[in-house]
């Protein structure tokens, strides 16, 4: 970072089935909850970034930044970045952009998505616009099954069993009991993971996340001083199309992201202490420890088999919290400054892909 | 029109399915014709809107140049899918849209492991047809017409007898139908999931042989999967393979043909004729997506006319 960003003030609505709040509600819940959490008040708020993807699919409603603006008494600057499930991070890479070129001194970011209005067919192949139109969707692929085919090859490559894959969503709902913006905020114990419903071999319901509606704000400051600031924000992306790609087990734009994100704060991955990371099915989770270095190739399970001293997803992750797809990448830094207030522990990691990591995300939070 | 109701027509938004898209898409098909090896599959259980429903088994599958796609996969179920299977190219129609435009697409079929036969063992007459269509009758009044040459097959069935079975089945139990299986005893066999229990049925190689030492030419009932398997045990031509469709311009007609005749035939609940009906749109589309398993496909409107048509040829065959 050129020069310091602060995470002034952070505000998200509970994550699940909003049947009473529009899109708009559910950016002003946040919005107004980010702005009372901040050192400032509303009028000092120069731009606004929205993270949204499926506006247009789910609610007819694209021209997300006026919109969002029109929440505030002063209609500041707005623009709308869209990355699939990625969004919420590439809104923060373009906030901390805008910061650091010194265009804004204070930013306002929200993620939003608004899944549960429409039927589970329409927002599932919303979602498939996530991937290659061209080269995927023609088989009948849809986004869970675009996973069973990674987990499939992935248990193929590294003996993973059935019964171990079914610790990651157990740990994500047993994590999400303390959380009160999570969705499923229940215990599911591990073996039932295994016994839902069959989605796309070998992935059940239980080791997707959820539909969801959810916003998450935060603001972000050059000027107004907070002891959490934001110590890399790092984007890296990869073919589209998961058959353009040599291998499906590991993620190479995690990979980069990472490695960059790392540089740009001057830490190693063992310096950090909470991990939020994107789990949008159980399989993703153990592909992305490892190509973050957290773990070797096939042994990201041992991750799950027994806790460390960093905490993985305490928020519940992807699959307890929910998953309002653009609102996630925004709701992993509000978690992540919680659980450093909390522990007064020094580095959080948040990683949020789009598709299948098409584009990465890799933001690091430093507590002073 | 009857085909294009046969597929399901639906209106989906999200999916490539303008003109000038099938078009584009149309363009590297060709590129996709080659054959491959499975990375990856798995079976998608909610399949879009737009696709025939139920579950999809779609693979990543490495062609011969290198490259990758992804594509439905033809499975056989009577090996395993694995990966690093070899698959070959096939093209299937995969949808008609709303104006009426047929789509093709590439699929990947699991070839079936067979040893080359040189021999030709004899002619095998296979019947195959959604129940209700008259398949039973047709080979009772074959083996009266032209009992000389032909013998109908016993089904060998793990099934419960019924009244009005007749002489059609072989019932065994569940341990005695494997043993015959796992000794290599059967020509084929499949089982088929009831409401209860899961049933198999086959045929025994040593009936089929019995029949051609006497000769004369076997007739089999049949149904998609025995079909599948019979063609791969004998070779495809050894099967004369006749499909018998109820009468009916449409798949509603047809559909509603098969309902009176199974209610007229009374032999089961209302119960088992609505699985017999959702088993019978399966059959029909099996006519239309493996077209080349059959030699004929034949409307069982006049039974004279069928039994006349399918006699003739059985002489025919035997005076060659």
């Amino acid at each position: 970072m050129r020069s310091p960003i602060y995470l002034t003030g952070t505000g998200q609505t509970r994550f699940g089935e909003h049947w009473d709040m529009s899109i708009k509600d559910l950016m002003e819940e946040a919005i107004d909850s980010a702005i009372e959490s901040a050192q400032c008040t509303a009028l000092d708020i120069d731009m606004v970034v929205v993270a949204n993807m499926l506006g247009e699919v789910a609610s007819d409603q694209a021209h997300l930044g006026a919109m969002a603006a029109s929440l505030l008494p002063h209609h500041p600057p707005a623009l709308r970045a869209e990355a699939a499930c990625a969004s919420g991070s590439v809104a923060l890479h373009t906030a901390c952009a805008l910061l650091e070129s010194g265009k804004a001194e204070t930013v306002l970011v929200i993620g939003v998505e608004k899944m549960t209005d429409i039927s589970p067919a329409k927002i599932a192949a919303g979602l498939m616009g996530a991937a290659d139109a061209e080269k995927d969707a023609p088989s009948g692929l849809t986004f869970p099954g675009i996973f069973g085919l990674i987990a499939s090859r992935y248990m193929h490559e590294f003996n993973l069993t059935r019964e171990q894959l079914n610790l990651v969503s157990a740990r994500h709902h047993e994590n999400a009991m303390s959380n009160p913006f999570a969705q499923f905020r229940k215990e599911i114990p591990a073996e039932a993971i295994s016994m839902s419903p069959k989605v796309a071999d070998p992935l059940c319901m239980l080791d997707c996340s959820p539909i969801s509606d959810g916003a998450a704000a935060v603001i972000l400051s050059t000027k107004k001083e907070n002891p959490i600031r934001i110590a890399a924000s790092q984007l890296a992306t990869d073919t589209l199309s998961i058959t353009d790609r040599p291998t499906i087990t590991s993620f190479a734009a995690t990979k980069d992201a990472m490695a960059a994100a790392l540089e740009e704060a001057g830490i190693n991955q063992s310096d950090i202490d909470h991990l939020e990371l994107h789990d949008c099915f159980s399989i993703a989770a153990l592909i992305s420890l490892e190509d973050m270095g957290f773990a070797n190739p096939g042994e990201g399970i041992s991750l799950y088999e027994k806790k460390g001293k960093m905490t993985i997803n305490q928020s519940g992750g992807l699959k307890a919290c929910g998953h309002p797809v653009a609102a996630t990448g925004i709701k992993q830094i509000i978690d992540i400054s919680k659980q450093m207030k909390r522990s007064g522990r020094t580095y959080g990691l948040a990683h949020n892909f789009g598709g299948a990591a098409a584009t990465c995300g890799v933001h690091i939070l430093s507590h002073a | 029109m009857a085909e294009q109701q046969r597929l399901a027509v639906s209106t989906f938004s999200l999916m490539r399915n303008t003109p000038p898209q099938i078009h584009r898409a149309q363009k590297d098909l060709k590129l996709r014709m080659q054959e491959g090896t499975i990375v990856s599959f798995t079976t998608v259980h909610h399949v879009p809107e737009g696709f025939p429903t139920g579950p999809r088994v779609i693979g990543l599958i490495e062609l011969e140049d290198g490259s990758k796609v992804t594509g439905q996969l033809i499975t056989d179920n009577r090996q395993p899918t694995t990966i690093g299977m070899k698959v070959l190219p096939k093209m299937r129609l995969s949808r008609i849209n709303n104006q009426g435009l047929r789509t093709y697409d590439v699929s990947y079929e699991i070839p079936v492991q067979q040893t080359v036969k040189n021999e030709f063992p004899g002619y095998v007459l296979a019947l195959t047809g959604p129940s209700g269509v008259g398949k039973t009758t047709v080979s009772i009044l074959l083996s009266t017409k032209v009992g000389k040459y032909v013998e109908r097959v016993p089904i060998l069935t793990t099934r419960e007898p019924k009244e009005g079975d007749e002489d059609e089945y072989t019932h065994v139990s569940s341990e005695e139908f494997l043993e015959l299986k796992n000794s290599g005893k059967l020509a084929t066999f499949t089982s088929i999931p009831s409401r209860n229990e899961k049933r198999l049925y086959g045929y025994k190689i040593k009936d089929i042989e019995a029949i051609w030492k006497q000769k004369k030419i076997p007739v089999i009932i049949t149904e998609m999967n025995l079909l599948q398997g019979l063609a791969s045990h004998y070779g495809r031509r050894s099967i004369l393979s006749f499909g018998l469709m109820p009468p009916g311009k449409s798949k509603r007609q047809m559909l509603s043909a098969l309902l009176h005749r199974l209610r007229e035939r009374g032999r089961d609940t209302e119960q088992q004729i609505e699985d017999r009906l959702k088993n019978a749109e399966e059959d029909l589309k099996f006519f239309k997506e493996r077209r080349e398993l059959f030699d004929d496909l034949i409307v069982n409107d006049n039974l004279d006319t069928v039994v006349g048509h399918l006699g003739g040829l059985v002489l025919e065959r035997m005076k060659a």
